[in-house]
């Protein structure tokens, strides 16, 4: 109790610290980066002072440290993560205006701009996700069982050429194959769930390799421990023995594997969104930094940080419910 | 006689992998009757192992059953299905192994598992009664706070106490018959006796048969009923243990008698006499040494623990003398070396090489020392580079410490090598089908090949088995002889440091509790621990000092919560109540010898030592 008590508020602590850090850097890069966010809103026909006029307005002015502080305030006190420079209430782009400078006040919260497309990425990544935990389970343990055999050399074989292929190329051969010749599903956009089908079926690819490869390797290793070979011995059943302490002591593996995969699914999300236009978060991103939109890239900098920060603390807590010996 | 229980008939076991089938067991034939305790004797590679675990029907690849039947009770073992071998495993036959650290699962609590093996061979108990049962047998085979110990991680317990959770693994579903294999071998001596002890016990309140494996006679020769000795897979003579041990029959059985240990029948080694050494300043003199490690707690948000590994160490060590230090594991004996050798410096304390400060030492002076002052390592086959010429491997430290070149370094290396007994033919040979003791040959050469004045040898013969160990023994007494080498030997092995050291030092958690001469330590000590491990040693001969009343219970206390008073109090055999709040200091017994303890042992010298050795 104690002992996971002290591990949270340590780790929740270093975690917060952390994403700090991550938010000063992407501010600081934004800020020495080219563009100036008050020429791009006034447009690109706006006289100097009109453009100076707004800078003054949002603040860009300011020291730096005095726009950080202003902005980290802004997100502890009210959890106001500023708005986009670009982007109206209903999602569509209006920046780049007339010099009619248009107040903050129709121009979208970062955080609904965030929420609004949250769900959509979480569900294709759950979606992707999902279906490569439910085929590479089975597989990686059938071939860690039989470690050294036919099996096990097949799917390694197997998972390092799936690794070895880059993920919009293979999407390119899905979309061209089962979208555009046999019309089965839809490829491109989305209206529905049916769109979550191919780009997850992507994911999975990507992903389900690794996990074949992380389990065989850990069941395989187990196998090999000694009190896994004395446990019959002991007179304990096969079926025991897999359950309780081959599959538990693999668990620590996984469970690690699953959180590098986890954060790198962030990455993976950016490019499929990107191929498939996919209307989540990840899309939003790329967007986001190609426009310019600072308050948005640096918000999502900050949710991607956070995220990162909560997975690896959940992996190594997780971790150590499954193997106490490990001492965070 | 007896029932019948377990039934050996014509088993050969070979290793059927390589094209011509190598055979490990042959022809094998032998019985054990119910409650009986029988010893299964030999030396190393034996096939004794190999035999245990085909009983328990553990044959695995590359070996194979090539003839030969197992019965337990009349059911045959090795042909058994899947979960007719599993209930023989369960509710038959225990297995017992020498790593018991290896048994268990280490992310899951001992007690639960034990718990889950029972309800495997037993389906019909529940859960809880599962957990009561293994309570009761804990507590039968004496693991102190029983119930709080099941739920911890097998990490957490002790050699000695992990092996007592083996045992009851083992019992748990009342087998009729008890696998130990070379139990003991991984215990100190006290904790080895405690387990001996155990077996005794469990055997007459629970009729169970046992058959113990081991290679050391002085383990089974109070204990076995019957011993069978096996010499290269074969058995080649069985008997009653008194009459085999009194009068063995064939070589195997009189080799395996003759080598072992002794410490009473034996004489201490020779060497310069007390007199002529205390005319002599110290080689090397030690005075209130203290470490103390630092270590994290986990349990708590901050703060650490403090372990105290050494904790006032003093003692001198005079020229040419070998003076042995001894003590179980844990009591500080490696960190007390490596303060010697100054690869670690003490918190608190002195350390003087021929009457010079190492403290103040320049660091000139500390690369000098290093010359002068070399360790000889336990591990044969660790510290040996495989890739480098023994040649080169000797000569490293000249290249450092030696203006010797070319042919003039060589030629020193050969000559050294000769004087350990390796032929410097070998000089451009790499290490890889040695021997353990030619290994450890190259360790000592490696070793005073600088013409060091003072040696350390840290469990240095304790990797050897007895034929190694007498050459290498007699090439210390030579190269201490002839170059007056000062020797210091760690060893938790009391007949070998019998054998060996001319004043012997006993340490218990971190501290000198006694130190005189051999023949004092041996043959009258001062100290209830002293005696307590002189009463644990196994030697074949029978020890003057009753284990039923020297022996002590329990481990060492943590080096972490060291009591207030005496540190061996809670174990002690005779501790009073001074012994509870005043530490005892280690203070003059008599001329040649100091003793840490308010109530000395001195008049209780038994009659029965007859006063063999004669080095004061
Ligand atoms: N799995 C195996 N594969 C091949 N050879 C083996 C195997 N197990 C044992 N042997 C061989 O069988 C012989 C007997 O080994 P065993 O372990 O039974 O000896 P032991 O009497 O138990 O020795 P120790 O006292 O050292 O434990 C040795 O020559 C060993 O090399
Ligand atoms: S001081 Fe007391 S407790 Fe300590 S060893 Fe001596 S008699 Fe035993
Ligand atoms: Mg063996």
């Amino acid at each position: 109790m104690i002992a996971t008590l002290s591990f949270l508020t340590r780790r929740l602590s270093q975690g917060a610290l952390i994403v700090f850090l991550a938010a000063l850097i992407v501010f600081t890069l934004l800020r020495i980066g080219p563009g100036d966010p008050a020429r791009m809103l006034a447009g690109g026909l706006s006289d100097q002072a009109s453009v100076d006029a707004l800078s003054k307005q949002m603040g860009l002015d300011d020291p730096f440290i005095v726009q950080f502080g202003k902005y980290i305030g802004g997100i502890v006190t009210h959890g106001d993560f500023g708005h986009s420079y670009i982007r109206s209430e209903n999602g569509q782009s209006v920046g780049g205006g007339h010099g009619d400078s248009a107040g903050a006040s129709n121009r979208a919260s970062v955080i609904s701009l965030i929420l609004g497309r949250l769900p959509l990425s979480l569900a294709l990544a759950a979606a992707g996700l999902g279906l490569a935990l439910v085929i590479s389970a089975p597989i990686g343990i059938w071939a860690g069982l039989r470690a050294g055999k036919w099996p096990d050399s097949v799917t390694i074989m197997g998972s390092s050429i799936l690794v070895s292929m880059p993920s919009f190329w293979i999407a390119g051969l899905l979309v061209l194959l089962v979208s555009i010749k046999l019309q089965w599903l839809p490829a491109v956009g989305y209206s529905g769930p049916k769109y979550l089908i191919l780009p997850a079926i992507v994911l999975a690819i990507e992903m389900a390799p690794i996990f074949i490869r992380t389990w065989s390797s850990a069941i395989s290793s187990m196998t090999r421990r000694d009190f896994i070979r004395v446990a019959p011995v002991r007179g304990l059943g096969s079926k025991a023995v897999f359950t309780r302490h081959v599959l538990r002591g693999a668990a620590v593996p996984f469970i690690n594997t699953l959180g590098v995969m986890l954060t790198s699914l962030i990455g993976s999300l950016l490019v499929i969104e990107y191929v498939f236009d996919f209307p989540g978060l990840g899309k939003l991103t790329v967007e986001a930094v190609m426009q310019r939109d600072f308050p948005l890239v640096q918000a999502i900098a900050i949710v991607i940080s956070t995220f990162f920060v909560l997975v690896n603390i959940a992996v190594d807590y997780v971790s150590g419910l499954f193997d106490p010996r490990l001492d965070y | 006689m007896t029932k019948e229980l377990l039934k050996v008939t014509d088993l050969s076991i070979a290793n059927v992998g390589p094209a011509t089938p190598r055979p490990i067991l042959k022809n094998l034939s032998l019985s054990v009757a119910e409650s009986e305790t029988l010893a299964i004797l030999g030396r190393s590679g034996a096939g004794k192992s190999v035999l245990g675990r085909a009983l328990m029907g553990w044959v695995d690849a590359p070996l194979g059953v090539t003839s030969g039947r197992i019965t337990l009770e009349g059911q045959d073992v090795l042909g058994a299905n899947p979960d007719a071998l599993r209930r023989i495993r369960g509710t038959g036959i225990g297995y017992v192994g020498a790593d018991p650290t290896r048994v268990f699962d280490p992310t899951l609590p001992v007690g639960r598992q034990i718990a889950d093996k029972y309800r495997a061979v037993r389906p019909e108990v529940s859960a809880k009664e599962a957990m009561e049962r293994v309570h009761e047998l804990f507590s039968l085979v004496r693991i102190p706070e029983a119930r709080h110990r099941m739920a911890e991680l097998p990490s957490k317990y002790s050699g000695g106490m992990i092996q007592r959770a083996a045992i009851v693994d083992a019992m748990i579903g009342e087998t009729k018959l008890v696998i130990a294999d070379n139990v003991t071998q991984p215990l100190d001596v006290t904790v080895a006796a405690q387990i001996i002890r155990l077996f005794q016990d469990l055997r007459e309140r629970l009729g169970t048969a046992f058959l113990f494996i081991t290679s050391s006679v002085p383990t089974i020769k109070d204990f076995a009923d019957r011993i069978v000795v096996m010499d290269q897979g074969e058995i080649v003579e069985e008997g009653p243990t008194p009459q085999l041990l009194a009068a063995p029959r064939t070589e195997a059985s009189e080799k395996l008698i003759a080598q072992s240990p002794r410490i009473w029948g034996t004489t201490a080694p020779e060497s310069l006499s007390a007199e002529d050494i205390r005319d002599m300043p110290p080689a090397l003199s030690i005075t209130a040494l203290r470490r103390t490690y630092k270590v994290p707690r986990k349990d708590k948000l901050f703060g650490s623990v403090f372990v105290q590994a050494v904790r006032g160490a003093d003692f001198d060590v005079y020229p040419g003398e070998s003076l042995a230090i001894v003590g179980e594991s844990g009591c500080g004996k490696s960190t007390l070396m490596r303060l010697l050798t100054w690869l670690e410096e003490p918190d608190d304390g002195s350390v003087q090489f021929h009457g010079k400060n190492v403290g103040s030492f320049t660091a000139r002076e500390r690369f000098d020392l290093r010359a002068q002052l070399q360790l000889v390592l336990q591990d044969p086959y660790g510290s040996i580079p495989a890739h480098w010429t023994i040649g080169r491997t000797i000569s490293e430290s000249l290249r450092l410490h030696s203006p010797l070149k070319g042919k003039a370094r060589r030629a020193r290396v050969e000559e050294t090598m000769a004087e350990v007994g390796l032929d410097p033919a070998l000089y451009d040979k790499l290490p890889s089908g040695l021997s353990a003791g030619q290994r450890q040959r190259i360790n000592v050469a490696r070793a005073i090949v600088l013409e060091p004045t003072v040696l350390l040898l840290d469990e240095t013969f304790s990797a050897l088995d007895p034929m190694e160990q007498t050459p290498l023994i007699e090439l210390f007494r030579k190269l201490q002889r002839e170059r007056s080498i000062t020797c210091i030997f760690i060893s938790h092995d009391l007949a070998l440091v019998r054998r060996v050291a001319s004043r012997v030092a006993v340490m218990y958690l971190g501290r000198i509790v006694e130190i005189g001469s051999n023949h004092n330590v041996f043959s009258r000590p001062l100290h209830p621990y002293t005696r307590a491990l002189l009463s644990a040693a196994p030697t074949i001969e029978d020890s003057p000092y009753d284990p039923n009343e020297c022996l002590v219970d329990g481990e060492p206390p943590s080096p972490i919560r060291l009591p207030k008073g005496c540190a061996f109090a809670d174990r002690c055999p005779v501790a009073q109540e001074a012994c509870m709040s005043s530490d005892p200091e280690l203070m003059r017994a008599s001329e040649r010898s100091r003793v840490a303890c308010h109530f000395p042992l001195a008049a209780l010298e038994p009659a029965s030592v007859k006063d063999a050795a004669h080095v004061g």
